[in-house]
């Protein structure tokens, strides 16, 4: 019912999709499997209109269609529930689900016929759902219900569904199943998109995989392939990590060690380390616990039980200032713009914000001169390129920004650097130099704990790689920087069955 | 820089409406009867500008500016009139209440993560009904009128009072201008020069990223607070001195000059940018155009529409100029 042919959409630097195919039948359950980056979530902006494709066609019921906005998506009959959630906290089941295209009567909300509609839909889930309660009365699973509902208002055929247990139970995501399965029985096409392998072989009746922005299994019955396959397919065997020149074994003791670290952001008996010269990666698809471990470690979340030490010594750390005053730690954040950069202020002050502590002389007082030099040796040492060091951090590129957002814990000295996703938005050319960069701190002996959800980048950089999921650590490999066996071996223990 | 500060065209629209005044109303450019009461209310109303503008920075208010001020001010009435405080002693005691309230106000701020326009708003309500209070148990007549020895020459003198040789100042200027620019000369340092400042500014552009980039957010929120109950008692002492009495009702009028000058003068609402120059100019230029319809004859009851087309006119444009800074 719904075909896209041959997409292809180019972004600035990257080739998003190259080539991407999707055939979804009325009355199935269709998975969509792919590695990060592998171009799923640009396929599904198409086709619910978010972005237009470059080149190739999307077909509705055999006829060429083009969807210029979410709105003509949903008027073709499709709905979607995104990653992220789309309600409204403070309105009522009902108007969530009719926000879209609210019923009108003599310029007025139809009230009574929203409802009725509501309940129609939610009857049609066999969702036991009063329509007038607000939303935020209710459970993550009972708002994911009430996602589809929304998406499923007016007429729609074909439901897209992206990562829709990431947040919820094994139970409700049992219930979630079985509203799925009984949409497909009622003639609707239901795309799927999710990491774990287990719900797509409980629930799919047809996959399909991308790599790399490509179609590399159409539309398959799922029954015909085995777990181990469709790894083997999502991870593929083309692509060659780059090498660096080689660097000498971290031998000396651990500067940074967890030991058996629970967190009250959930994570339990998590244990690492890292040593001087060493790059260590934690793997793990988004939303594993990743960046909340390193916050924790920060003193931005409860530590719960078990020890951190650094240098050998057991620690307790308050804060990032205390990280950086006292341990030498340094973390460069996964979200440059909401937590890495000031937009509005200057370059200088963006990378001089901490060594003002190590400058500053009495009063406080920062000579000008000192902080200016300390910018530009690192401005030249990270190829950072700009107009002035007045210049405004918001009007660089997302690599130049990125660079900034790293300068400042060079800059600051630090031993013990944890990096969360340095490359995310970055454009290749840029990311090979960032690779190297990273490399070359290591070699000069910086402990680094890298995470990264980008598969190539961990097998490039990392020396080991652990692998979170659901805020636990469910392995550990020795990276021998081998494409193929290192990333099978990692996404087989991500897929792994529960322990 | 895209946060460009309009400070050449405001100092331009002040010669001009300075040259328009002068040229309608030649009263204007008398020394004692306009110039001098003209900078001495600048001098004040660059102090409480002063005062909003170190919150501003952080990107919070100070809705509570002129009740602190009232604060202060009593705390000051009372070292005069009951402990026989020289003037500049009583002075102290005054900023160091001013500053206590405000660091409170920021301390809750920080503790609690409520907004700082909901706690500031509840300070001037307790304050409103704590200071009368105060006034009623201990004075006769809502006022301590008593004058320490040098209260009325700080109100009356001007530059024209020092000489060095033959060479006197101008008698137009008031002395108590030293009063205002002592604090931008500080405040100017703060920023441009100090740790404590520019923490100040980048926790106001982005208090996540201040925070995991090591800065002490809670901290610096309490510092801007602090100063700013500061300088409200600065503003307070000043505007006492120029009216003769410590009185309950002192600072009633700051609140809407506190932001009109900070803003007029490029200091951004949302943080991170501040300009005490610009609200020396800002300041000076709302007093200007008081002033000035004043002297030309335009009523009482029309003055405050043409501050409050002011007041959005420089609300509008500091927000047009953010989003072309985000844009570019």
């Amino acid at each position: 019912m719904i075909v896209a042919d041959q997409l292809v959409k180019v972004f600035p630097g990257v080739r998003a999709l190259d080539g991407a195919s999707l055939r979804l039948e009325a009355g199935s359950v269709h998975a969509l499997l792919g590695e990060n980056g592998a171009g799923k979530s640009t396929l599904i902006k198409i086709l619910t209109g978010v972005q237009r494709p470059d080149q190739g066609r999307l077909l509705i019921g055999g006829e060429a269609v083009t969807l210029r906005s979410p709105t003509e998506a949903a008027q073709a009959g499709i709905g979607a529930v995104h990653q992220e959630r789309n309600l409204i906290p403070a309105f009522s089941v009902a108007e969530n689900i009719a926000l879209q295209r609210l019923p009108i009567r003599r310029g007025l909300v139809d009230r009574a016929h929203m409802r009725a509609e509501a309940r129609r839909i939610l009857g049609l889930l066999d969702v036991d759902l009063d329509p007038d309660v607000r939303v935020d009365r209710l459970s993550v699973a009972q708002r994911q219900l009430v996602e589809i509902a929304k998406a499923l208002y007016g007429e729609s055929r074909v439901l897209l569904l992206d990562e829709p247990t990431a947040s919820v139970s094994p139970a409700e995501a049992e219930l979630l199943f079985t509203v799925v399965r009984k949409l497909a029985d009622s003639g609707a096409g239901v795309l799927f998109v999710s990491h774990k392998l287990e719900e797509v072989f409980a629930i799919c009746d047809t996959v399909t995989v991308l790599r790399d922005g490509r179609t590399v299994l159409d539309a398959e019955p799922i029954a015909d392939h085995a777990r181990d396959d469709l790894i083997d397919l999502m991870v593929g065997r083309s692509r060659e990590a780059l090498s660096f020149p080689p660097r000498p074994p971290a031998t000396q003791p651990a500067v940074l060690e967890l030991d058996r670290i629970s967190t009250a952001a959930g994570h339990r008996e998590v244990s690492l380390s890292v040593r001087p010269g060493e790059i260590v990666g934690l793997y793990g698809l988004v939303g594993s616990g990743r960046s909340e471990l390193a916050k924790a470690l920060l003193g931005l979340e409860p530590i719960e039980s078990g020890s951190v030490r650094v240098r050998g010594k057991n620690v307790v750390i308050k804060d990032v200032r205390q990280a950086l005053a006292k341990h030498r730690i340094g973390y460069v954040t996964e979200n440059r713009k909401e937590e890495g950069l000031f937009l509005d202020q200057p370059v200088s002050r963006n990378i001089a914000v901490t060594v003002w502590g190590r400058i500053a002389g009495a009063l406080g007082h920062v000579s000008p001169a000192r902080e200016g030099e300390l910018v530009s040796m690192w401005v030249d040492r990270l190829g950072i390129k700009l107009a002035s060091s007045r210049q405004l951090a918001g009007q660089l590129s997302g690599g130049n920004q990125q660079k900034v957002s790293l300068a400042k814990w060079l800059a600051a000295e630090t031993e013990i650097l944890i990096i969360d996703e340095p490359t995310v938005g970055i454009d290749v050319r840029t990311k090979g130099a960032f690779h190297e960069l990273i490399w070359g701190l290591a070699a000069d002996g910086m402990a680094i704990l890298l995470i990264t959800s980008d598969l190539a980048e961990m097998i490039t950089l990392a020396d080991r790689v652990l692998v979170m999921r659901d805020f636990r650590i469910r392995g550990e490999l020795d990276n021998d920087h081998h494409y193929d066996r290192t990333s099978q071996a990692v996404i087989r223990l991500i897929h792994s069955k529960e322990i | 820089m895209s946060t460009r500060k309009p400070l050449f065209g405001l100092l331009g629209l002040i010669v001009v409406l300075v040259v328009v005044f002068g040229t309608l109303s030649p009263a204007f450019f008398d020394e004692r009867l306009v110039l001098f009461p003209l900078l001495r209310d600048i001098a004040i109303y660059t102090v409480v500008g002063l005062a909003q503008m170190v919150v501003l920075s952080i990107g919070h208010m100070n809705l509570a500016v002129g009740r602190m001020a009232a604060f202060s001010a009593m705390f000051m009435g009372l070292s005069y009139d009951r402990l026989h405080l020289p003037l500049y002693a009583g002075l102290c005691i005054g900023l160091l209440a001013g500053a206590a309230i405000g660091a409170f106000t920021g301390w809750i701020i920080a503790r609690t993560g409520v907004n700082s326009f909901v706690v500031t708003l509840a300070m001037d309500f307790a304050l409103l009904g704590l200071i009368p209070v105060v006034y009623t148990a201990l004075t006769a007549n809502a006022a301590f009128t008593v004058k320490p020895d040098g209260m009325r020459e700080l109100r009356q003198y001007s530059l024209g009072d020092v000489c060095l040789g033959n060479v006197c100042g101008s008698p137009a200027v008031p002395q108590m201008m030293l009063l205002a620019v002592a604090p931008m000369l500080a405040l100017g340092y703060l920023y441009h020069g100090t740790r404590p400042g520019r923490e100040l500014l980048l926790t106001g552009s982005n208090p996540l990223a201040a925070e995991l980039s090591g800065i002490p957010t809670r901290r610096r929120v309490v510092t801007a607070h602090l100063l700013s109950g500061l300088l409200a008692g600065l503003a307070g002492f000043m505007l006492a001195v120029a009216t003769g009495s410590f009185r309950a009702t002192i600072g009633e009028e700051f609140l809407l000059p506190s932001f009109l000058g900070a803003i007029l003068g490029g200091t951004a609402m949302a943080g991170g940018v501040v300009s005490v120059i610009g609200t020396f100019l800002g300041t000076s230029l709302t007093l200007v155009i008081r002033r000035g319809l004043e002297l030309v004859g335009i009523g009482l009851e029309y003055l405050n529409v043409y501050l409050g087309v002011i007041l959005l006119l420089a609300l509008s444009a500091d927000r047009f100029l953010q989003r072309r800074g985000v844009k570019s």
